[in-house]
């Protein structure tokens, strides 16, 4: 290795020399320069324009000093434009492009195979491998941008002579691509019942720092981080999620808990670790869990390994939640039912600020739900829903909309077209009897 | 809140429905009201009953029912995000209220309701309106903040735009202004320092800022007028600074007000701060500022009534004296006094094998490197290890002057000025010998040398003057260019009428050589900087006339155009009447001096007019031989540079230049970045450098390599250096190229790493012209590498000298003692508008003084004992006890 390592050195070094001779001879082929940096990949690199990014604006409030920034910036972007756009009417450079293209793909042959990089030995030197075989001593050709090179990539190389000839650019785990909404819910805020409270905290807990955060430096604090809904099953806090996601134009990526379990050891942690690098790629962006439970329970004495494992996949995310990393615009919104079974340390403030609890409905709330339920429904002069409303019985929102439902199939049943009271008071106790486990209302009071 | 998403939806498309669907609308309407709870009914049922009343004939009934609307309306606590509910459930009844206003008879009734309609219009006046304003003239004029900052805030962006049509059609602006005087307060007072001057700035009154301001406030308020005078047009920001400034010196805070009247460049408003200032502590402090600046100020005793005791310490200080004293206490603190040779710099021994043997290399080339690379090293320090020491036995005086070629013994005899820096007593005598002796280049250069080593110092007896006057009427043409060289020099920005005469004539002689005539220009320049002296001018000018067209296109030509262009540096409209001149000229040199003129002008203004100019002529396709581009391409860099946002942005549009441009552009970019980030290597333009240093383009090589140094200067970068060494072994065999490597090699490790480049001081708010003529005149030698710089006037390199400062914080007591304190360094943060009392430094270390500042540092004292006099520390601080310190227990 290391005799390779001065072999091919020098051979880099000699040709500058080499070159004064040959000045007047056509033009000749000139080493490329070094890479910037060998190893380990350029990281924070949102994107290929991260060169191209804008600088930071200051102060975030509204005032005249950012407007005139602001304005500096767009003075300049334009002259860029103005620039760009004569230079390319004067002499296109797209022929150009196409012809230096056709030529590249020509170098590279078709097909090309796939392999994974092993080393870097120096500039233009590399160790592959390919999914069968041996590993090959070969050339990296100088066309491919060795700063995206790192040990593991996944790389492309010539048919015959193996050389590298392209890099396979980092893939989205497709695990993680099917957790992002790219259609919205069609639920809406306005489809909630209630909860004025829960929603006021989830939009300036989640929303508003997205969209406006010099409300927040205007105060001077930093916005909360992430949210956990909780409480009994049926009382909507996927249903604010979903109302979240409708609204918002942030990226939403949603996992349920279950999902980060993997058959593998060390799946799990990669998924989340992916889930939450993707959300910085997309920023800003909301990462909703549901049933976070089946993740982040107490820890305790692991029996089996796939306790274990589990356990580490929380520590994973843990460590995404308040880490060593600053998370810029992603937001969390977590969703359990018990949340005395969670983790403390998930829930310390600076993980998750904010613990936002959906109680059952009450009277007034209970009146809503029926009203959006009912309210497309053709019913009876008889009914009268107040009844229902003002039963001592504990309802939630879910058990609301079944009633509102085996009403309706009651009438079905009988073939009328309009709901009537006693179907409603049919629906109610087939409803309390199954919520009931199997004690029929009203038997044991 | 009811989640009816029709009045979840933003306020402004509320209007009145059109009459058709009236009946429509009231089934929904009714609707609506099912959906509400109960209490939201009750109050929506009661303001329509307070709606109905206020329209009733009764008096009292009415003022009883706008009453409590009113209370209704201000008790609302809102969440941020949804309209308060009483606004709300008002909404319909928007028009009802402003019909029924128009007809109710005058009196104190119709002004209150006037006020509760206004504060309606907030939400449901139709954008462009501007009801909310209309109304609050016609109200009632009660306390303004009484309706809650977001109603004030509306009403200021209204009483903008308000205003700018009143102007337009000029109408009186009267009861807006008392509006204005109602709201600026009601912001100061509440910590909106920035939209007080907002509002001002937008009705063009800013006058009356100062009498609002107070002692807790006058900081975030100077500090957002300062922030926002960068990025206004000419004259407006004159007119802020000059706010700024009277509201420091309101507040007798004269250090703030003698850097703002610094950026104004206006001597009088110096003057006047210095004449008000009667703390003889402060004054001195403010005597610092002064010579920081490098501007000349003779004190007279009027302007230091109280001290004319001091008259002379002060005089002294703004003489920049005490800056070589200051320097080597600074090196001896971190112990890098002992000399180093260029071999200490190269770290050949890193480079792998072979390099170190470069065995056909052009020696004389070597040697004239390693001079410059023992110059930068050990400037200022007053000791080396090739030219000072004294001669060992036997061997002759100076032998490493020997060891280099006639040109070249210049440069070297030269370097000893630049080794001595700024200690004139001890740096005379060295140069002192070759003056006597009989090779013209030694001389030359110990002219240069005395020039050099007066750099930014003046002193009583005028040394350089007295040495350099005589030699300028010599016969030798490289005698005389070493006098004019060194007097340029010497007294960079001193204005000297005696210089003037001297030189001038030089300039009308055609029987003189290009060579000396373009130096005699770019010293006048240099010492007339920025003063639009018409002599000079004219003499230029006549010059630029009467030569040659083959002159005219030499490289050399450059300088008397850069000459001319000095003389309007910073000065911007100043410059008109010289450009219209230049258009006259010979086709030659017309474009590169309009260019060149420009340039100057607006360096550092941050123009984007000017900018966009530059541009459009680095667009344009040129035949072989014109050069102006490349001066253009300088331009866009020097004007961007003003701001941070600009150099940014300026750094980007470079990139695309790189991409279309052709050769001469490509060349000229490099240097245009080191001038963007000098002496502050940032990491994504030491890449494009890195890419460019491997140029198949030789030239833009060579500049690569020289931005390199630039923006390394004086920072001993690491990263830089390892780059340099790579590029030493891999361009060993090109002795032009290996040349550049060790310029910058040298430039990197200037000052042993105490110096800075950066013509930018006092927190980047203060731009020294001084600095920036050496640094515009190096670049534009830079733009001809293969004539200038690698040619016989490589020591057109020592004009770095002019921008040459310790980039240093130095704490001294009251007897201007050395005090060492804790202070804490860190990267500045820009605080400017934000809210609360943020940190203004970010990631730092905790260090004792003297201590050393990388550009984008701001230190600030981890004491109570001392207050510093100076709100920036930087440079000399002078610290006073505080009176009030505790010592811990």
């Amino acid at each position: 290795m290391g005799q390779a390592h001065s072999a091919g050195g020098s051979k880099g070094q000699q040709q500058p020399g080499d070159r004064k001779h040959d000045d007047k001879k056509e033009k000749k082929y000139e080493p490329a320069a070094p890479p910037t940096r060998v190893g380990r990949k350029q990281r924070k690199q949102k994107g290929p324009e991260a060169a191209a990014r804008l600088p930071v604006v200051t102060p975030a409030t509204k005032c005249k000093l950012r407007l005139l920034k602001l304005e500096r910036i767009k003075d300049y972007l334009l002259m860029e434009e103005e620039f760009v756009t004569n230079q390319e009417r004067l002499k296109p450079q797209e022929d150009k492009n196409e012809e230096d293209r056709s030529k590249v793909d020509n170098l590279r042959g078709s097909p090309m195979s796939v392999g994974s990089l092993e080393e870097i030995i120096d500039e233009n030197h590399a160790i592959v491998s390919s999914s069968v075989g041996p590993e090959y001593y070969v050339n990296i050709l100088s066309f491919v941008d060795k700063d995206q090179l790192e040990p593991g990539c996944a790389i492309l190389m010539h048919n015959k002579v193996l050389s590298v000839v392209g890099l396979l650019q980092d893939e989205v785990d497709p695990m993680v691509s099917v957790m992002k909404v790219e259609k919205a819910p069609l639920e809406s805020y306005a489809d909630i019942g209630g909860l004025d409270a829960q929603i006021q905290e989830i939009k300036e807990a989640v929303e508003l720092p997205l969209t406006h955060p010099e409300l927040y430096e205007d105060i001077g604090i930093k916005p909360p981080k992430g949210v956990i809904l909780y409480g009994e099953p049926g009382t909507g806090k996927t249903l604010l999620a979903k109302a979240v996601a409708n609204s918002t134009s942030a990226t939403f990526l949603r996992v349920v808990g279950s999902e980060l379990i993997q058959k593998y050891l060390g799946d799990g942690p990669k998924l989340v670790r992916e889930l939450f690098r993707v959300a910085d790629d997309l920023s800003p962006s909301i990462v909703f869990i549901d049933e976070i439970d089946a993740v982040g329970t107490k820890r305790y004495d692991a029996h089996s390994g796939g306790e274990r494992e589990i356990q580490r996949t929380m520590l994973e995310l843990l460590n995404q939640l308040d880490g060593f990393d600053a998370r810029g615009d992603v937001k969390v919104i977590l969703a359990t039912n018990r949340i005395e079974s969670l983790d403390p340390a998930l829930l310390r403030p600076g993980r998750i600020d904010r613990k936002i609890e959906f109680p059952l409905p009450d009277i007034k709330t209970r009146r809503r739900i029926f009203q959006i339920h009912t309210s497309r429904m053709t019913l009876a002069e008889d009914v009268n829903l107040e009844e229902f409303v003002m039963t001592k019985d504990e309802f939630s929102g879910a058990d609301i909309k079944a009633i509102c439902t085996e009403s309706g199939l009651l009438a079905l049943r009988e073939r009328r077209m309009k709901v009537t009271q006693t179907d409603f008071k049919k629906a109610k106790e087939k409803v309390m009897f199954k919520k009931k486990e199997g004690v029929p209302e009203g038997l044991y009071m | 809140m009811a989640p009816d998403p029709q009045q979840n939806g933003t306020v402004e498309k509320s209007t009145q429905p059109p009459p058709t669907k009236e009946p429509k609308k009231l089934k929904k309407e009714e609707k609506k009201d099912e959906d509400l709870s109960e209490e939201d009914l009750a109050l929506k049922q009661q303001l329509e009953l307070y709606v109905e009343r206020a329209q009733d004939s009764d008096p009292g009934v009415q003022k009883l029912a706008l009453e409590s609307m009113r209370q209704e309306i201000r008790t609302a606590t809102s969440s941020m995000t949804s309209v308060p509910k009483p606004l709300k459930f008002l909404r319909p009844h928007y028009g009802t209220l402003k019909k029924f206003y128009e007809t109710m008879a005058e009196g104190d009734l119709k002004r209150y309701l006037a006020d509760i309609i206004s504060v309606l219009a907030l939400t449901m006046s139709e954008e462009g309106e501007r009801e909310s304003l209309k109304f609050r003239l016609l109200g009632s004029v009660e306390d303004i903040g009484s309706w809650g900052h977001e109603y004030v805030r509306n009403l200021a962006g209204e009483i903008g735009v308000e205003f700018q049509t009143r102007q337009i059609e000029d109408k009186p602006v009267d009861d807006l202004m008392e509006l204005v005087k109602q709201i600026v307060p009601f912001h100061v007072k509440h910590n909106a320092e920035p939209e007080a001057v907002d509002l001002l700035t937008e009705v063009e009154t800013l006058d009356l800022l100062p009498d609002h301001i107070e002692k807790a406030n006058y900081k975030r308020t100077c500090a957002y007028l300062t922030g926002m005078a960068s990025y206004m047009s000419e004259v407006d920001d004159m007119q802020v600074l000059d706010i700024a400034y009277k509201i420091y010196m309101k507040f007798e805070k004269y250090p703030d007000a003698l850097r703002v009247a610094l950026r104004m460049d206006k001597l009088l408003l110096v003057e006047q701060t210095l004449v008000s200032c009667k703390d003889a502590l402060e004054l001195q402090q403010l005597c610092f500022i002064l010579a920081r600046q490098g501007v000349t100020f003779e004190l007279e005793d009027h302007m230091i009534i109280g001290n004319e005791d001091k008259k002379e310490l002060l005089q002294d200080i703004i003489n920049n004296s005490k800056l070589s004293e200051g320097y080597l206490t600074l090196a001896r603190d971190l112990d890098v006094m002992e000399a180093k040779t260029p071999e200490d710099i190269y770290k050949a021994h890193l480079i792998d094998g072979r390099a170190s043997a470069g065995a056909n290399v052009d020696s004389a080339r070597q040697n004239l490197a390693a001079t410059f690379v023992n110059a930068f090293v050990n400037a200022g320090f007053g000791q080396d290890k090739l030219m000072t020491p004294p001669p060992v036995e036997g061997s002759d005086a100076g032998s490493w002057l020997f060891k280099n070629k006639e040109h070249g013994k210049a440069s070297a005899a030269a370097s000893l000025g630049l080794i001595t820096l700024w200690n004139v007593d001890d740096g005379l005598p060295h140069l002192d010998k070759f003056l006597y002796s009989t090779d013209v280049h030694v001389v030359a250069g110990a002219l240069m040398g005395v020039g050099m080593l007066n750099c930014g110092i003046r002193n009583e007896c005028d040394p350089a003057y007295a040495v350099l006057y005589e030699y300028v009427g010599k016969e030798d043409p490289a005698i005389r260019i070493g006098a004019v060289i060194g007097l340029g020099l010497a007294y960079a920005g001193a204005d000297k009428e005696e210089v003037y005469a001297l030189l001038s004539p030089l300039l009308a002689d055609s029987k003189n050589g290009l060579d000396l005539i373009a130096f005699a220009a770019l010293s006048l320049g240099m010492i007339y900087v920025g003063s639009c002296h018409d002599g000079i001018a004219q003499a230029i000018i006549f010059a630029l006339m009467e030569r040659s067209e083959a002159e005219l296109g030499a490289p050399l030509a450059r300088f008397l155009c850069l000459g001319l262009g000095l003389l309007y540096l910073g000065k911007q409209d100043a410059v008109y009447a010289s450009l219209e001149v230049a258009k006259t000229l010979s086709d030659k040199i017309s474009k590169y001096l309009q260019v060149t003129l420009e340039l100057c002008a607006y360096a550092g203004s941050g123009n984007v007019l000017l900018v966009q100019k530059f541009l459009a002529q680095c667009g344009e396709h040129t035949e072989k031989g014109e050069n102006y581009q490349s001066s253009a391409v300088l331009g866009i860099a020097l004007v961007a540079m003003a701001e941070e946002l600009g150099s940014d942005m300026a750094i980007r549009s470079l990139e695309h230049l790189l991409q279309y441009g052709e050769q001469n552009i490509r060349r000229a970019v490099p240097l245009a970045l080191g001038m963007l980030s000098i002496s502050n290597p940032k990491i994504n333009v030491m890449d494009t450098l890195s890419r460019l240093s491997h140029d198949s383009d030789v030239e833009v090589a060579m500049t690569a390599i020289v931005g390199f140094g630039l923006i390394g200067a004086g920072t001993n970068n690491a990263r830089i250096a390892g780059m340099l060494r790579n590029l030493s072994s891999y361009y060993y065999k090109d002795p032009s190229l290996l040349f550049c490597v060790r310029i910058a090699q040298g430039l990197v490790h200037m000052g042993k790493g105490l110096m800075t480049l950066n013509p930018y001081h006092s927190d980047r708010f203060l731009l020294s012209s001084v600095a920036l003529t050496g640094l515009i005149t190096v670049l534009h030698g830079c733009l001809d590498m293969k004539a200038i710089i690698l040619g016989k006037y490589h020591y057109v390199l020592y004009f770095l000298t002019l921008a040459i400062q310790p980039r240093m914080l130095m704490t001294v007591d009251e007897n201007l003692r050395p005090l060492p304190v804790p202070v804490r360094v860190g990267q500045a943060v820009d605080v400017v508008g934000q809210a609360g009392r943020p940190k203004s430094i970010t990631g730092f270390q905790t260090h004792t003084t003297p201590v050393l500042l990388a550009t984008g540092d701001r230190a600030e004292l981890a004491t109570e004992k001392y207050i510093p006099l100076s709100p920036i520390l930087e440079g000399f601080v002078i610290l006073k006890e505080n009176p009030d310190y505790q010592q811990e227990p």
